[in-house]
C-alpha cells in the first residue's frame, strides 16, 4: 500500500549515458559562452547583463529618439514595446547601425504609425544621448548630444507603411 | 582493482548527476514552472508579440534563428506561435501528455525567447528555465500526489533517477545563472567591476526616491557591487549544500531578487522560479488516504513516507 515500499527506479546505462553526454556538453557550451562568446550565440550567450565597468569619474550614456510631427510639435518618440515595439535597450544595442545608417529611424516612424494611427506621424526624427559626466560616482554634469537625424520623405507613409489619410 | 576505481567513480558519478529523489517532485515543478510560461509570455516576457509588427530593418537574428532558417518575425507567426505555446503549456500544466507537450513547449519557448533577443537586447535570466523546459518532458508521467490516488504515472514519492537527473539539470543551470555572470562581470569589467560605478550608471538612467538616496552614498553601491560579486562566484557550493545551509543559500539569493527588483525593477522571476528545484516540493502535497477507510485512521500513514521523502536532496 505505502509508496515507500516501491523500488528506486534506476537509469539504465544507456539512459545514463545520454543524460550525461548532454548535461557536459550543455554546460561546456554555456561556460564557453560566457568565457569566450558573444550575444549571437544565444543560448550560449554570455551572461553579460551589467556586467561592464563603470569608470567613477566616467560618463553615463542614456540614447533616446525624439521626433518633430507633421503639426511642428517635437515630441519623445516612446522607444517602448507599446510605443513602437522596440525598446530603448534594443535601439541602444544597434546604436551604431543608426548613426551609420540614420534612414533607419524611418523604421521607428514606421512602426510608431502602424501601432497608433490615430496619432499625429513623425516629419523628422533625431537620436539624441544624454551623456551624464561622473565624479567620485556621483553625477556632476548632464550633456545632450545629437547622433543621426532623419528627414521622412512622406511623413504620411513613413516606409511606405499604414495608408496614407492619416493626421 | 582498476576496474574497483572506476566503478566506484561511475557510482559516485550516478549519484551526483541522477539522484534517486521522489518523482513528485517533478510533478510539482512541472505544475509551477508551466504555468510560470504562460504568466511570462503574456505579460513579462510579451516584446516577441510587440516584435511581430517591427520593420524588419531592425530584425537582427540571433545565430540560432540563422541556422533554423526561422523566418523574421511577422504579425501572424508571432500569434500562432503563442497560441501553440499556451496550449502546450497549459496541457504540461495539467500534468497531460507530459512529454509530447512538454517538447512542444520547449520548442516554442525556444524560438519565442529568440524572437525577443534578436533585436540585439540579450537576456540571461532565462537560462535556468529554458534548461528546465528542455529536461521536464524526459521523465514522462508522474503523479502529483502519494498514495493510492487514480492517475496513470509514476507514485509522487516514488525514487526516481530520471527525476533526479531533471532537478539535478535545473540546479546547476541556475548555479550556472549566477556563477557565469560573476565571470562575465570579471571578463567585460574587468576585476575593478565592483569597485566602479555600474550601479551609478544604472540609478542614473532609471530613478526612484529609494535609488537616489542610495546614489548619494558611493561606498555603499561599491559594497553592494562587491557582496554580489563575491555570491556569485561562490554560488557553485550551493550544488553540495544541505537543509538549513542550502535553505539559507536559497533565501540570500530571494533577498538579491528582489533588491535588484525594487532599485534596477529587474526582477529575474525566471531564474526565481528554477531556485524551487532545490525543494523538496512533494511534501507539501499529503497523501491521499486509501479509499474506504474513515477519516481519523489516514493520518497514521504520514510517517511511514518520511523515508522516501528523505530519499533526495
Amino acid at each position: 500500500m505505502h509508496e515507500a515500499s516501491e523500488p528506486v527506479r534506476r537509469l539504465g546505462a544507456a539512459a545514463l549515458l545520454w543524460r550525461s553526454a548532454a548535461a557536459v556538453v550543455f554546460l561546456l557550451l554555456l561556460s564557453a559562452g560566457t568565457l569566450r562568446g558573444t550575444d549571437d550565440g544565444w543560448p550560449f550567450a554570455p551572461m553579460s547583463q551589467y556586467a561592464f565597468a563603470v569608470d567613477l569619474d566616467g560618463e553615463v550614456r542614456s540614447p533616446y529618439v525624439q521626433g518633430t510631427g507633421t503639426d511642428g510639435v517635437v515630441r519623445r518618440v516612446p522607444l517602448t514595446a507599446g510605443g513602437v515595439g522596440v525598446e530603448r535597450s534594443e535601439v541602444e544595442g544597434q546604436l551604431p547601425r543608426f548613426v551609420r545608417d540614420p534612414s533607419l529611424l524611418e523604421a521607428l516612424a514606421a512602426a510608431h504609425a502602424a501601432r497608433h494611427p490615430e496619432r499625429v506621424r513623425f516629419a523628422s526624427l533625431e537620436l539624441r544621448q544624454r551623456v551624464s559626466d561622473l565624479a567620485g560616482g556621483r553625477v556632476v554634469r548632464v550633456r545632450d548630444d545629437l547622433l543621426a537625424s532623419w528627414t521622412v520623405p512622406d511623413p504620411r507613409q513613413p516606409l511606405g507603411c499604414c495608408g496614407g489619410g492619416a493626421p | 582493482m582498476s576496474g574497483g576505481v572506476a566503478g566506484a567513480a561511475a557510482g559516485a558519478w550516478r549519484r551526483w548527476w541522477a539522484p534517486a529523489v521522489p518523482a513528485g517532485r517533478v510533478a510539482l515543478l512541472r505544475a509551477v514552472l508551466y504555468p510560470f510560461v504562460v504568466l511570462d509570455v503574456l505579460v513579462l516576457t510579451d516584446d516577441p508579440l510587440a516584435h511581430g509588427d517591427v520593420p524588419v530593418q531592425l530584425y537582427r537574428p540571433l545565430a540560432l534563428r540563422r541556422l533554423l532558417h526561422l523566418p523574421a518575425p511577422s504579425p501572424g507567426y508571432v500569434r500562432v506561435l503563442l497560441v501553440v505555446l499556451l496550449v502546450s503549456a497549459v496541457v504540461a500544466a495539467c500534468g497531460r501528455l507530459p512529454r509530447l507537450a512538454g517538447a512542444v513547449c520547449a520548442a516554442a519557448y525556444l524560438d519565442w525567447l529568440s524572437n525577443a533577443y534578436s533585436y540585439t537586447k540579450v537576456d540571461h535570466d532565462h537560462a535556468a528555465l529554458v534548461v528546465a523546459l528542455l529536461v521536464l518532458p524526459t521523465v514522462g508521467a508522474v503523479r502529483v500526489r502519494p498514495g493510492t490516488g487514480r492517475g496513470a504515472g509514476r507514485g509522487a514519492r516514488s525514487p526516481d533517477e530520471a527525476a533526479g537527473w531533471a532537478l539535478r539539470c535545473v540546479q546547476v543551470a541556475v548555479v550556472c545563472t549566477y556563477f557565469l555572470a560573476g565571470c562575465a562581470k570579471v571578463r567585460f569589467g574587468g576585476w575593478d567591476w565592483a569597485g566602479g560605478a555600474v550601479l551609478t550608471w544604472a540609478f542614473s538612467r532609471r530613478r526612484t526616491a529609494l535609488t537616489d538616496a542610495l546614489a548619494a552614498v558611493p561606498p555603499v553601491l561599491v559594497a553592494l557591487q562587491w557582496l554580489v560579486l563575491v555570491a556569485e562566484l561562490l554560488s557553485p557550493v550551493m550544488l553540495w549544500l544541505r537543509g538549513r545551509a542550502l535553505a539559507a543559500a536559497v533565501l540570500f539569493w530571494l533577498a538579491f531578487h528582489l533588491g535588484t527588483y525594487l532599485t534596477l525593477r529587474i526582477h529575474f522571476l525566471p531564474t526565481v522560479v528554477c531556485l524551487l528545484a532545490f525543494a523538496p516540493l512533494e511534501r507539501l502535497v499529503p497523501p491521499v488516504r486509501p479509499r474506504g477507510r474513515r477519516a481519523g485512521t489516514g493520518r497514521r500513514a504520514l510517517p511511514a513516507q518520511e523515508p522516501a521523502a528523505r530519499g533526495g536532496r
